[in-house]
């Protein structure tokens, strides 16, 4: 597919996913909020710094931040602006996705312009959150139910689990910044609280809790090795990572031998690093430093798909000599 | 209790088949006609045309209330499916609707079947002339077309001098605007034989109307519009150069999504099935061109290019244009590359060379012009120039290069200093322009804010040129919403409406 196209295709997703998790970050810390006394000016930075934010001149306020998290058009993390580039994005390839996505996404991005949100978000921001995740969700299953699964749906993908990995990464690391740890606390009820308040808001409760396991363990350990590496739960960091590749290798074409992109080496090089680690490691190495890694990866893989698959250089094939009277016969090009 | 016998309390049939009881006027009871114009549903008498007997008997047991509940839910179809063109004003643009009629404008059959046998006949012209300027010129040799016309042209690109590009087609896509004079006649008021828009309009409109009055549809036979863009792909790929894939391999070259008519390329792409791509999508190497894909370079053998000349190849017309592609002209010269449209084309929709169509007809065909010309006074020639400025009160007056309703004098309804300024730009360059009679359009009943009313309206259809003709069936009414207006191009505050050609009779 055209180079461009693809680089849209990839950018609607991230952005779309950008969106859900801006929800989830903002309602996750309004939770921790709720049951634990942190000092204002504790209570909201930690949003704008995880979501890369360090120029923030007003006071950090909880309907400052939220503001700024929410509706900020200059802000390009707030959920106004995501919906905004997402729309941006499918409106210029419209001729790719599927119909039924770009209607719907256009009609997310009006409702989020139009004074029903407003009205939403000041009279029930829980519910406001869950609409905003809920575009994502629904986004996501028009385009598998619609689009074609085949090079587009590929970089759609890796926008998807690529952003994913990174925020929750950051929803992980509100909890770093938001409520310090404290030696004392660590396996207190209290910072098993702020676990599953987190397990929550990445929609891992029931999956956490389906998952058998044999012995007695520190929930909240438990809760991080989830998020982290869990197989098949579709949020946590590995599962995302692993997707990344899938969709790297299938965009990239599947050639036996064929030489992988940088991108995959990337994706690749996260993957190991991460297989390579336990929890027991991670607590060791301390939690924020792993999520500050896997953060920064995945910065570095969004420029190496970038390289690999948006700004490579297009080499002219050689001219194959064709003669005049074969002119009229199909030429196959790669 | 007799219903009927109340003038506000009727039992209407809904126009879905379910009966129920509404209030108020009925669509068509404040209807009043244009003193002059044909109106294109009622005769003068008042009563229905033939053909449009079904279509009043329908569409005037529409209360107004529910008539205005549809268009809402149409208007709300559009932004949803975001058919907007855009006006970046601010930071994050302002998008609009194009104005949507919901009543339509009927065209009968057999009209409709002498309309496109003189659409036929005058593609067919236009493409044989275009031939004849690029090779041999016997039409200036003959004196049928004045050369310095012709020659003169700024759509005249001496590039295109000896070429002929693959299959012989140099105007793939034509958009010929039509318009009914007061004793229902069509004329051809202009063709556009560069870059014609506005048919995504038509298959949206036809797509929205669907949704609004299903039953109407069931009821009346209309002719299918929504195989335009299939049509055009094959026809696109009917002229494919020689070497081209099999099957060749089509493209939609935009200038970007910051155009206006943006909505409209990338909705061709997308009926079409082929990519959308902007210049910078796009390399030449050895004079062939090629698709930058993510993986490897991809061979192109068709451009249709919604993009002047001027802005086509940076090498070979307007070195600072960043939307073209540098080496496609070479490529094209080599035949390796269709254009749709042809490089050059604008010399035959020239409003200055548009006068000699009805004696090219005669000249290449032997055959009498179907389609006649608008009256024009060609100011380049010293007795209709004096014939101009002598009538300027009565005439309408364009410039010859523009179009989308730009350049123009409206006689009638100027003022004398805005005459005696267009008479001084007239004599510096008459060249430049020409007149016509003012025609008064013919008028569609068209909702406003006082009720139905007569608006005018012009006609555009749209002709595929590839191994064979073909006309979309109607093509797209466009509609001013002005009273007493007469321009009706959206860019001048016009709408549009469906065009139905009824089936049989």
């Amino acid at each position: 597919m055209i180079s461009r196209v693809a680089e849209h295709c990839f950018w609607l997703a991230r952005y779309l996913e950008r969106a859900e998790n801006a929800a989830r970050v903002l309602e996750v810390n309004h939770t921790l909020l709720l049951d634990f006394h942190v000092p204002v000016e504790q209570q909201w930075k930690p949003v704008l710094i995880i979501s890369g934010i360090h120029d923030y001149e007003k006071e950090p306020t909880a309907e400052n931040v939220q503001e700024h998290m929410t509706w900020e058009e200059e802000n390009p993390f707030s959920i106004s602006s995501c919906l905004f580039w997402a729309r941006e994005n499918a409106r210029i390839i419209r001729e790719v996705i599927s119909g039924e996505m770009w209607e719907r996404i256009n009609f997310y991005h009006l409702w989020a312009q139009s004074p029903a949100a407003r009205e939403s978000y000041d009279t029930d921001r829980h519910e406001f959150y869950a609409q905003v995740r809920r575009i994502n969700q629904l986004v996501h299953g028009i385009a598998d139910a619609t689009m074609s699964h085949g090079e587009a749906w590929e970089f759609f993908k890796l926008g998807t689990y690529l952003e994913r990995a990174s925020q929750t990464a950051r929803i992980m690391d509100v909890k770093y910044h938001t409520l310090l740890p404290k030696v004392e606390d660590v396996g207190t009820p209290t910072d098993n609280a702020h676990w599953v308040a987190i397990l929550m808001s990445c929609s891992g409760y029931e999956p956490f809790h389906k998952k058998p396991r044999p012995n007695p363990i520190d929930p909240a350990m438990a809760v991080a090795e989830f998020l982290i590496f869990d197989e098949q739960f579709p949020r946590s960091i590995r599962r995302c990572v692993w997707e990344c590749e899938g969709a790297a290798a299938a965009a990239a074409g599947n050639p036996v031998g064929r030489e992988p992109t940088v991108a995959e080496t990337e994706i690749g090089e996260l993957l190991t690093w991460l297989d390579r680690r336990t929890i027991a490691d991670i607590v060791h190495d301390g939690m924020h430093e792993t999520l500050t890694h896997v953060v920064d990866s995945v910065h570095r893989i969004g420029e190496a798909v970038h390289a690999s698959f948006f700004a490579a250089e297009v080499k002219p094939p050689p001219r194959a000599a064709q003669p005049q009277s074969l002119a009229g016969m199909s030429q196959s090009q790669s | 209790m007799p219903l009927t016998s109340s003038p506000t309390t009727r039992a209407a049939f809904s126009i879905n088949g379910a009966e129920h009881q509404t209030v108020g006027p009925y669509l068509f009871d404040g209807y009043r006609l244009h003193p002059s114009a044909w109106d294109e549903l009622f005769g003068r008498g008042g009563d229905p045309h033939d053909h449009c007997c079904g279509l009043v008997e329908r569409l005037g047991r529409l209360h107004v209330s529910e008539f205005l509940g549809r268009r809402t839910s149409a208007d709300l179809a559009f932004v949803n499916q975001g058919i907007t063109f855009s006006v970046y004003a601010d930071r994050r643009g302002v998008e609009k609707i194009f104005p949507f009629d919901l009543i339509p404008r009927p065209i009968p059959a057999v009209e409709w079947a002498k309309l496109e046998a003189g659409l036929v006949q005058r593609i067919k012209t236009l493409n044989l002339f275009l031939h004849d300027v690029y090779h041999d010129q016997r039409i200036i040799k003959e004196k049928v077309v004045p050369e310095d016309l012709a020659l003169g042209s700024k759509g005249f690109r001496k590039e295109m001098v000896g070429f002929t590009p693959p299959g012989g087609v140099y105007v793939h896509i034509c958009g010929t605007d039509l318009i009914r004079d007061a004793a229902g006649n069509f004329v051809v008021l202009e063709d556009n034989g560069r870059t014609p828009s506005g048919v995504s309009y038509v298959l949206e409109n036809r797509a929205v109307m669907k949704k609004v009055f299903p039953q109407l549809f069931q009821d009346i036979r209309v002719k299918r519009v929504e195989d335009y863009p299939h049509r055009l792909r094959d026809a696109l790929a009917s002229v494919a150069p020689a070497g081209a894939g099999a099957p060749p391999c089509v493209v939609v070259l935009s200038p970007g999504q910051y155009n206006s008519a943006y909505f409209e390329h990338s909705f061709l792409a997308r009926h079409m099935g082929v990519e959308l791509v902007f210049g910078p999508d796009l390399f030449v190497h050895d004079d062939v061109v090629y698709l930058k894909t993510t993986r490897g370079p991809q061979r192109v053998d068709v451009i249709y290019r919604r993009l002047d000349d001027d802005f086509l190849d940076p090498e070979a017309f307007r070195p600072d244009s960043l939307l073209g592609v540098p080496g496609l002209f070479r490529a094209y010269r080599a035949g390796n590359v269709t254009l749709a449209n042809a490089v050059g084309t604008g010399v035959c929709d020239d409003k200055a060379v548009y006068p000699y169509v009805e004696d090219m007809v005669r000249f290449y065909l032997s055959e009498e012009p179907i389609l006649k010309n608008v009256k024009t006074y060609i100011c380049a020639r010293p007795d209709d120039l004096a014939y101009t400025l002598d009538h300027l009160e009565e005439l309408v007056v364009k410039a010859v290069n523009e179009s989308g309703g730009y350049g123009m004098l409206m006689g009638p309804s100027s003022t004398a200093a805005q005459r005696s300024e267009f008479a001084a730009k007239i004599r510096e360059c008459p060249r430049n322009y020409i007149a016509q009679p003012v025609v008064t359009l013919s008028t569609v009943p068209t909702w406003t804010d006082d009720g139905p009313a007569p608006r005018h309206v012009d006609l555009r259809p749209y002709i595929i040129t590839g191994k064979s003709t073909w006309v979309l069936p109607g093509g797209l009414t466009r509609t001013a919403l002005v009273k007493g207006s007469l321009v009706v191009n959206s860019s001048q505050g016009g709408g549009s409406k469906d065009t139905w050609v009824l089936e049989g009779r």
